[in-house]
């Protein structure tokens, strides 16, 4: 038995005692409710009774103990909620809302309710508007351009509408914390994307600010989309450096947009401080480059291994190394959105872009007209793998290290004696 | 020092109240006070109010010597001068490490390739030449200064250009370090080279010189001192946790020795006394 089971046990029980036995008055009114729940628990007792015993078959919403939820976890599972929260659903009566016997709750969902139910109303308002705007032809409306604008502002009222129908709703919000919203409906991509902005984008921007990969890698980029970046099934924030033999594997991505729709995209994976000792300076070389890639709102995990070699990936992943004593590499990933044509020929561009080093990103945006969406970044310095790494890609000039280059003060200025007096 | 104290009016206050019972009900001392109470027509129903307000500035004066206190050496305090202000000037020649600019607190800040020491000295770390500029994107009253590389060159650079950096390194062929030595030797601690198999063990013996170590003595570095176990070849057993035998054991050593410990201390105690 867990802590918070041993904490809340005897609390549960001292509740359902009072409710059983010190409140007839409470019992007689709320005997349909606790009759419901009861052959609801009758059920699943006999339910379960012909399946598998618990331990065998863990239930995510209920598993409290830390072994039961470790196996969950290793079978891609993972376990809702806080363990305190499913300690406490092992004992809960699972009440609907509506049923639930307190009078101020039961207000305040009407009222949601009523708005909810008002909201629809102007929902149903706008799309006749829209299909009304639609019909009408452009002389009337005022033009071409000014229909179009107007009907770009009625849609956006109309998602505005639909995320208001619903933002108030308990189930919902509750829905969207278990890991359980439907990315296809519009108010669960609105709750992504301000848990993302409230925290997980701050970081990024800030990591990509100040390590300086905004104006060295590209001018401008306003990340939209969400994305993680995982090597060896391992999330890596931002700005985190990794060890070089990790990094030998592709990484998996997951790219969440909140707009509707599908888009293709570019993924390129830069590095921006190759050293070049000759030019006492610093090159670019490109890791990855890849075209085409389809996302959508509910198909987000992108795997630069399994990408298709002859209609997506220019240049397959190459892993990155840093010499020893060199300064840190940062490895900047870069999600790009295509937008005219949308479909990139991928035998132009692979015949185009053969070479990876001195690979300019702001040269293949402009030229493709890309628009950087996401972003993320990792950092590569010389570790006790990367001999080894560089053997298996076979890296030119690996029996160097950098040193710094000793610098030789300025010649000594005698002053003339004659002005200190 | 005298200094403005919030509760002083309220202090002036209670003080006049209490002389003036006082005067009223002994009237021992034949001051301004009696005099005023004498000068009013209703000399038995006086409003404390209006005859306390002309007294509260009184109180709150300074008076020249009070000012002065404590201030006989003031003309004295004048120390030397710090040697302030700038070292190079605008577009001079400066290489990493050089003092352009010293300072109390931050009139100028770093800006581009320079840095600012503890005490707000702005330092070169480039070598390039001086620039004093203002960069109103960054902030608008700040003044910066920075190094450039070219001599004609302008500072601040545009927001949206890659930053230009110089590497300032040099490629040195790379020295194997001696743990790659220790991972490629075999099982039973020696190395295969070229001229036959050499022990590990005399191959670091050999390779440690005692070099002079912080406090002024010749001894091995620390690293050194803490792979003594290795060099000799000593190997502790892991420990056991599982192992309540051997914990069992160490267990009843310890509480033996600490017993034998005990009746030492007593007897040395015993000896004393006697």
């Amino acid at each position: 038995m867990s802590h918070c089971e041993l904490a809340s046990k005897p609390l549960l029980q001292c509740i359902r005692k009072t409710y059983a036995i010190g409140l007839p008055t409470l019992q007689q009114s709320t005997r349909s409710f606790r009759l419901t729940a009861g052959r609801r628990d009758e059920a699943q007792g006999q339910a379960e009774s012909t399946k598998e015993p618990f331990y065998r078959s863990p239930d995510p919403v209920l598993v409290t103990s830390p072994k039961l939820e470790k196996r969950l976890l290793k079978s891609g599972i993972s376990p809702i909620g806080s363990r305190r929260r499913r300690a406490a659903l092992q004992n809960s009566q699972n009440i609907p809302f509506e049923q639930l016997p307190y009078q101020c709750f039961q207000e305040a969902r009407k009222v949601l309710l009523a708005d909810r139910k008002e909201k629809l109303k102007e929902i149903e308002r706008q799309r006749e508007r829209i299909a009304k705007l639609r019909e009408t032809p452009a002389e009337e409306a005022g033009g071409e351009r000014p229909k179009q604008s107007r009907l770009k502002t009625f849609e956006n009222d109309l998602e505005r509408l639909k995320i208001l129908a619903d933002v108030n709703d308990p189930l919902v919000k509750k829905r969207f914390e278990d890991g359980q919203g439907d990315m296809n409906k519009p108010i669960y991509r609105y709750l992504w994307d301000k848990k993302w902005r409230e925290y997980r984008r701050l970081i990024l921007v800030q990591r990509i600010t100040q390590m300086k990969v905004l104006p060295d890698v590209l001018p401008h980029c306003d990340p939209v989309v969400d994305v993680k970046l995982y090597f060896g099934g391992k999330n890596i924030q931002p700005g985190q450096f990794v060890d070089s033999r990790v990094s030998v594997t592709p990484p998996k991505l997951t790219i969440q947009p909140f707009q509707r729709g599908e888009k293709l995209v570019t993924i390129a994976v830069i590095d921006s401080d190759v050293p070049n000792v000759d030019a006492n300076g610093f090159d670019y070389k490109c890791h990855f480059l890849a075209i085409n890639v389809p996302i959508s709102p509910t198909n987000i995990r992108v795997d630069l291994s399994k990408l298709s070699d002859d209609s997506q990936v220019i240049l397959p992943w190459l892993p990155p190394v840093s010499l020893k004593g060199s300064p840190y590499h940062r490895l900047s990933l870069f999600i790009m959105e295509q937008r005219n044509p949308q479909l990139l020929e991928f035998a132009s561009v692979k015949e185009n872009e053969v070479n990876r080093e001195n690979l300019l990103l702001r040269d293949i945006k402009s030229k493709y007209n890309l628009k950087p969406i996401g972003a993320h970044l990792f950092r590569n310095k010389w570790d006790d793998g990367t001999t080894e790494i560089m053997d298996q890609i076979g890296f030119q000039g690996a029996d160097v290290e950098l040193r710094r280059k000793r610098v030789e003060p300025l010649p000594y200025k005698r002053r003339n004696p004659a002005s200190f007096r | 020092m005298l200094q403005p104290q919030p509760g002083a009016p309220l202090r002036v206050l209670e003080r006049v109240f209490n002389s003036f019972t006082l005067s009223s009900r002994q009237s021992s001392r034949p001051g301004c006070w009696t005099k005023r109470i004498l000068a009013t027509p209703t000399s038995s129903c006086i409003s404390p109010k209006s005859s306390s307000l002309p007294f509260l500035p009184l109180s709150l004066l300074r008076y020249a010597s009070h000012n002065t206190q404590g201030h006989a050496n003031a003309g004295g305090r004048d120390s030397p001068g710090k040697r302030l202000g700038a070292k190079k000037t605008g577009e001079q020649y400066v290489v990493p490490g050089n003092i352009i600019f010293r300072q109390r607190g931050t009139k100028w800040f770093p800006g581009e390739n320079c840095g600012m020491g503890r005490d707000h000295t702005i330092f070169a770390k480039e070598a390039g030449y001086v620039k004093y500029y203002l960069d109103p994107e960054r902030h608008p009253k700040r003044k910066y200064i920075g190094v450039c590389f070219e001599r004609d060159g302008r500072l601040p650079t545009p927001r949206h250009l890659p930053t230009r950096r110089r590497l300032n390194m040099i490629a040195v062929p790379r020295q194997v370090e001696n743990s790659e030595f220790l991972d490629n030797k075999s099982d039973d601690g020696t190395i295969a080279t070229d001229s036959g198999v050499l022990d590990t063990r005399t191959l670091i013996r050999t390779n440690t010189e005692l070099s002079l170590r912080p406090g002024y003595f010749h001894r091995e570095a620390n690293w050194q001192i803490g792979r003594a176990a290795e060099k000799e070849g000593i190997k502790a057993p892991k420990f056991n946790r599982q192992n309540r035998w051997l914990a069992w054991r160490k267990r009843t050593a310890r509480a033996d020795r600490a017993a034998q410990m005990k009746s030492l201390k007593n007897k040395k105690k015993n000896k004393g006394r006697r």
